[in-house]
């Protein structure tokens, strides 16, 4: 029992927060460290490609041109907010619904969430890779029965269609990550309390009013991890676009990570990269903490995921 | 015991003996008797040819006793990784496989060995390998060349040309009605208005026949096909005689515009879902027989014309050198190098290894099996003569125009492909996507790249 | 709400699970049909839901082309490095979702902000620093990387677990003599097994998924299954037959696993009749 001892000992004497050491200690290290690196690359003119540039500094140079010179990268930046904007709020609504459908209805869950869950596990790679294969306009299984249907003329194309294209991507998006919103507000729904809910229709509330007063409330945090999560994912969206549309045609799909790649691993202008990234970053940064911060007031505890207990 | 310099000396002299009288003893196993052991990493795109050189490696590895390990990516990957090799100079790779728009970028940056020490070391150079009589000189020079220096030989001498459905253009009820429409006989097109009404002419998407198919995807495969018909047309992206030289930009010249515009004419006869198609769509569509004509890689004819496994006409598809235009039949010079870091350590066992695969014997095996070789006596041996499209690649070998491979060729590629693209889905103009991307392409290399034709 | 619900709801809800489930599925049964497809039947322009099928894709690509060990990669790195994340990031989230020291939220937010930086940014200075290091080219590296990327998501989502029992019982764990990391193995993880089970499934399958820092960090033996997949779309036509057997083999085996986990995701997740 030496170790349970020992535990004792440093768990009830106030060292237990100890334990996020090693959680810190790698992030640290790792993803942040890094990110230094990359923060100050940003104020010199790295670049692997010419010769001349080797690294000299350049202050801010980098973030004036980004700010005032490139109207590719805002470009592509609004682009990407749209895109985190309605996939997210589509795969949101989508994955709940699911969820609730499941959880009021469903008794034997394992095969059907199983089920569900395919799309999510499909490597983004692949994942771009499957549906080109099924938006192909000339082979496409896809494509064909929206032709079928009329979803689509003769003459057109899902990925060529300038109208079409952006939407698409969205809709695959939708497609993977829908499942993701579906298993954890089934997780969330499983673990309500049901007190509160026997207690509010005792007193005769509809099924209406209970999901709305009592579960909603309770859901807050998990909704809010959720979002959170998703949100960030979306924004930082690669390979699926990249594979099936490299950012074409012309840039109605170049998200905000496409262009990043270009500037660093095509033009391997790693400077300016590094600002773009960092700029990314940011907003990032700034959009979580208000919605953060947003979240932590409403709920009005000292942590927002804090339990019911 | 002889001492360490007598034995320098002995063998400096050996060697000059070997040199001066015995000139054919040179022999492989000799060269590589000091390497033996050594491990070569050779690291390429994942192709036929390439998995043809894993085959043969074997067969070197026996005669010398230096291991050869290949690593195959896709295209991109396969630059990605080599980039991020040279950068850290921890000389992973013995032998990089690269495409020639990054040879500038390397070479300025110091990665890559100067082959010439090398070549002048009878060590090492097999007197029967001479490159300069034995190699495609022009393209060896594009590809392999930087600034008047050796790096390295060509794995593939890649261009594009015209391939075409003779099953169609000699069947008899398809030459009459044609002939009734456009006055002249249905035959492989000469010009560009010939290209254009053949393929009018069989734009039947009911049938599932296209007219054409274009590469225009937001991706290299664009500007690699829409290079042949800027030349074509008399246009070119910078104003110089060579890939390493920077010079005025001229890609939005009224010939490059009216080449953009011709090409986007084409649009009408290729499949609906052309702005998203690549190499590799393409391909599918010819195979499968459902299109007539376009311009197509050489590397990928094999494929196509030879392997009954993967496509449907075999037998049914003629090639020949791109339509002629005001800047006459042209093409363009692209291929992969073999080149040598600097950074690695087993440089004189990769040289030995390049030269080998240099060979005759082992060029044929390559090509046969999907390759596209330097070397013009492969291209006359008598089983490559037999590929139907032997000549039509021989030709556009002749007639190959070089292109960047200046350190900013990639950036300045993807400017490009990104204006080409806007202007195809009907955002821009053909003028204003070339005038945007000449003031980029200016912009990025800077004073010696003034632009001759200043956007509007 | 366990009112029985009307029949014409049950049929309505079981109507549109039945279309989530096959807009969710065809994709994937599409290419589970493309993996037994020769070249002719992959290219009909009529999609083909019957054909003659072929077992070539399977062996062409896996021993032909030599990708099981790719398999096996995926395999390593993905178990390792969610492994590693449960076991450094469960604990945290505990503290976070037990106790009080200062900075407490702050060093919770800062956890998700390592989310945050697009990893194309991140890459190339990771990549010089595991050069320094000397574990570029080795399993360890992206292990090591995923694992790290990974953590914000098992701090995150444990926390909300573990909040989600009651402190009462692993106080009441402690009255009995238990020690308090006693009370966290014994009793508290047990109960958080359901969420944990999720946790870890969603770290496997990101890591198992990933494909910039796998293909950055790992050297060309221990590649993984994703980095392989594009080696197959070439100039020469793309063996779409190959692809799809790979990109089955890449996720059967999360399949499997999720399914055997399920049991634990649904049927486990009860707190509230701890909670009495």
């Amino acid at each position: 029992m030496t170790a349970s001892t020992r535990g004792t000992l440093l768990l009830d004497r106030g060292v237990g927060p100890l334990l996020v050491l090693p959680a810190t200690l790698l992030v640290v290290v790792f993803l942040v460290g890094p990110f230094y690196y990359m923060m100050y690359t940003a104020l010199t003119d790295l670049s692997f490609a010419d010769a001349s540039r080797n690294g000299n500094f350049v202050g801010l140079d980098n973030f004036r041109k980004l700010m005032r010179d490139d109207p590719l990268f805002w470009d592509s930046f609004l682009l990407t907010l749209r895109f985190v904007v309605l996939a997210v709020s589509i795969e949101f609504v989508l994955g709940f619904a699911l969820a609730f459908l499941i959880f009021r209805f469903v008794a034997r869950q394992r095969l059907l969430t199983t089920l569900l869950l395919i799309p999510m596990m499909i490597a983004p790679v692949a994942v771009g890779l499957i549906w080109r294969l099924l938006l192909q306009g000339d082979f496409g299984m896809v494509t064909y029965y929206m032709r079928k249907v009329g979803l689509l003329s003769q003459n057109a194309a899902v990925l060529s269609s300038p109208d079409l294209v952006f939407p698409a991507i969205v809709a695959i998006d939708v497609w993977q990550w829908t499942p993701f919103v579906t298993l954890v507000m089934l997780a969330g729904l499983m673990s309500l309390p049901r007190s509160p809910i026997e207690a509010a229709m005792m007193d005769g509330a509809g099924p209406v009013r209970v999901f709305l007063d009592v579960m909603l409330p309770l859901l807050k945090p998990i909704i809010a991890l959720v979002l959170l999560l998703r949100g960030i994912d979306a924004f930082k969206e690669f390979d699926k676009v990249f594979i099936m549309t490299g950012g074409g045609p012309g840039t109605l799909t170049e998200l905000v990570s496409i262009y990043a790649y270009r500037v660093n691993f095509r033009n391997w202008d790693l400077g300016y990269g590094a600002a773009v990234a960092f700029m990314v970053y940011l907003v990032v940064l700034i959009l979580c903490s208000i919605f953060y911060k947003a979240i932590y007031w409403s709920a009005n505890r000292p942590a927002p995921l804090g339990g019911h207990g | 015991m002889k001492t360490f310099a007598g034995r320098l000396i002995m063998g400096g002299i050996a060697s000059v003996l070997l040199q001066v009288a015995q000139a054919g003893a040179w022999t492989l196993e000799e060269a590589a008797k000091p390497y033996s052991g050594a491990t070569v990493r050779v690291v390429g795109e994942a192709l036929p040819p390439l998995e043809a050189l894993a085959k043969l490696a074997p067969q070197f590895e026996q005669a010398t006793g230096i291991d050869v390990e290949v690593e195959m990516y896709e295209h991109s990957e396969a630059v990605n990784k080599v980039q991020l090799d040279l950068n850290s100079r921890r000389g992973r790779y013995d032998v990089i496989i690269q495409p020639h728009r990054e040879l500038g970028k390397f070479a300025t940056n110091g990665h890559l060995l100067d082959l010439a020490g090398f070549m002048n070391d009878a060590a090492l150079r097999d007197p029967t390998f001479k490159p300069e009589e034995q190699l495609y000189e022009k393209p060896w020079k594009e590809i392999s060349w930087y600034d008047g220096k050796m790096y390295g030989f060509p794995f593939t001498v890649l261009n594009l040309f015209m391939w075409y459905r003779t099953d169609l253009l000699s069947d008899p009820k398809e030459m009459e009605g044609f002939k009734a429409k456009y006055g002249y006989d249905l035959a492989p097109a000469q010009n560009w208005d010939q290209y254009r009404d053949i393929a009018e002419w069989f734009y039947r998407p009911d049938q599932g026949l296209y007219g054409t198919a274009l590469q225009a995807k937001r991706h290299e495969a664009l500007w690699y096909e829409w290079l042949n018909f800027l030349y074509s047309f008399g246009g070119d992206v910078l104003d110089v005689k060579s890939g390493s030289e920077c010079g005025p930009v001229i890609v939005n010249s009224p010939q490059a515009v009216a080449a953009l515009d011709y090409y986007k004419s084409l649009l009408a006869y290729s499949p609906p879902d052309s702005l998203n198609y690549f190499w590799d769509d393409v391909m599918a569509l010819m195979q499968q027989g459902k299109v007539a004509e376009l311009i197509m890689w050489n590397d990928a004819t094999y494929a196509v014309a030879v392997d009954e496994t993967a496509s449907t006409v075999v037998g049914k598809v003629g090639f020949d050198i791109t339509p002629q235009g005001e800047g006459g039949k042209v093409g363009q010079i692209e291929g992969w190098s073999y080149l040598v870091p600097t950074y690695s350590k087993n440089q004189q066992a990769a040289f030995l290894f390049m030269q080998w695969m240099m060979g005759y014997d082992r060029q044929l095996e390559q090509h046969l099996n999907g390759g596209a070789t330097g070397r013009p006596d492969v291209y006359a041996a008598a089983e490559v003569q037999k590929l139907p499209y032997s000549n039509a690649s021989m030709a556009a070998h002749e007639a190959g125009r070089p292109k960047a491979t200046l350190p900013q060729s990639s950036e300045m590629t993807d400017i490009l492909v990104r204006e080409l693209s806007s202007s195809l889905t009907g955002e821009k103009s053909s003028k204003a996507a070339l005038d945007t991307a000449a003031t980029e392409i200016s912009k990025l290399l800077g004073s010696c790249a003034p632009m001759s034709y200043p956007a509007l | 709400m366990d009112r029985p619900a009307s029949r014409p709801w049950v049929a309505f809800a079981w109507a549109v699970l039945a279309v989530a489930v096959v807009v969710a599925l065809t994709p994937y049964l599409w290419i589970v049909l493309a993996s037994f497809k020769n070249r002719v039947d992959l290219f009909a322009s009529i999609p083909k839901w019957t054909f003659t099928p072929t077992l070539a894709n399977y062996p062409a690509v896996f021993i032909g082309k030599d990708y099981w060990p790719l398999a096996i990669n995926s395999l390593v790195i993905s178990t390792s490095s969610t492994a590693l994340c449960i076991a450094i990031g469960a604990p945290a989230a505990y503290v976070f979702a037990r106790m009080d020291f200062p900075g407490k939220e702050d060093l919770f937010f800062f956890f998700l902000t390592t989310r945050m930086a697009p990893p194309i940014s991140i890459a190339v200075p990771l990549f010089l620093f595991f050069t320094a290091l000397g574990l570029i080219d080795t399993i360890y590296a992206v292990v090591i990387a995923h694992t790290s990327f990974n953590l914000s998501l098992v701090v995150w989502m444990m926390r909300g677990f573990f909040a989600d029992i009651p402190r009462e019982i692993d106080e009441a764990a402690v009255m009995d003599g238990r020690s308090r990391l006693g009370a966290f193995l014994f009793i508290v993880v047990p109960l958080a097994a359901p969420g944990l089970a999720a946790t870890a499934v969603l770290c496997f399958i990101l890591s198992w998924n990933e494909f910039l820092y796998a293909f950055i960090l790992v050297a060309f033996e221990g590649r993984p299954l994703t980095v392989g997949i594009p080696g197959l779309v070439t100039p020469h036509g793309t063996l779409w037959g190959q692809v799809a057997a790979v990109a089955i083999v890449a996720t059967l085996p999360i399949v499997v696993f999720t399914f055997i986990v399920q049991r634990q995701l649904v049927r486990g997740l009860t707190f509230g009749a701890v909670k009495g």
